[in-house]
């Protein structure tokens, strides 16, 4: 009898424990990444030449980072930003997701912690952003050059 | 008489050289902020010249070709409520302290 009430008292503190840890860090529709890039049809080059002329002091800060990093990190950032983008919304959300949820996902974040501030850190800059880039040419090179 | 409108518009940027062909000072940005309060453009200091420094860069780079677009580019960046002619006065004082190489730019607006 008291051996099955402990059994029953272990059982729900276990399940207890594993459950908070699960839901506390989940990623959200929003969160890291705002629902509008989840979602934007634009390209990178579109989206970054839509902020550069909405947002042009933090495109600036942007630009000034990525130019302090090597050619080496430089590079891999484009790539992994250009493999995003790729992405369909399942993708980008299951993306969001892993780097909520496990902080070794991305590797590149070692290497360059704010690789893709431009594009997962601010929900007002990813909204003026994705509003105008339709406007732009889907492939303009010059963005990463400035 | 559009027409005329924006010449005397462009002519606003222009005028202003005579007046603040200063002497220099030893930090352009309390100079900038000081002629832009005279268009009644406040705001922070910081924030208005480096809007300034990145319109002259767009224009050195090609993204904005000419004054009309550079003009548009600061109006947008500016506060709410701001005129089109506080735009060219901006960017008239923007090229004047940062970039007077491409001050030809307002000349080729005004005689368009």
């Amino acid at each position: 009898m008291l051996i099955k009430a402990s059994v029953a008292a272990a059982a729900v503190s276990v399940v207890a424990m594993a459950l908070p840890a699960v839901a506390s860090a989940d990623a959200t529709d929003d969160y890291p990444i705002p629902n509008r890039i989840l979602k934007t049809t634009c390209t990178v080059d579109q989206y970054m030449a839509a902020v550069r002329d909405s947002d042009p002091v933090y495109y600036e800060r942007y630009m000034i980072d990525y130019n302090n990093k090597s050619p080496e990190v430089q590079q891999a950032a484009r790539d992994r930003i250009y493999w995003f983008f790729s992405m369909d919304y399942a993708g980008r959300r299951q993306y969001s997701e892993d780097t909520a949820t496990n902080a070794f996902y991305e590797q590149l974040a070692w290497n360059w912690p704010n690789w893709a501030k431009l594009f997962f850190n601010n929900k007002g800059v990813a909204a003026h952003g994705t509003d105008t880039c339709a406007q732009y040419p889907p492939s303009d090179p010059a963005v990463w050059n400035w | 008489m559009k027409g005329m409108r924006f010449a005397s518009i462009v002519a606003s940027a222009i005028v202003p050289a005579m007046v603040f062909a200063a002497p220099a000072h030893a930090d352009p940005d309390t100079d900038f902020t000081k002629e832009l309060h005279t268009y009644g453009i406040y705001g922070q200091k910081d924030y208005n010249a480096w809007i300034a420094k990145i319109a002259c860069k767009r224009l050195y780079n090609g993204v904005d070709q000419d004054a009309e677009k550079s003009a548009k580019f600061i109006f947008l960046q500016l506060q709410k409520g701001s005129t089109t002619e506080q735009a060219w006065q901006f960017l008239g004082a923007a090229l004047r302290t940062y970039c007077p190489e491409k001050l030809p730019i307002l000349d080729a607006s005004a005689h368009q």
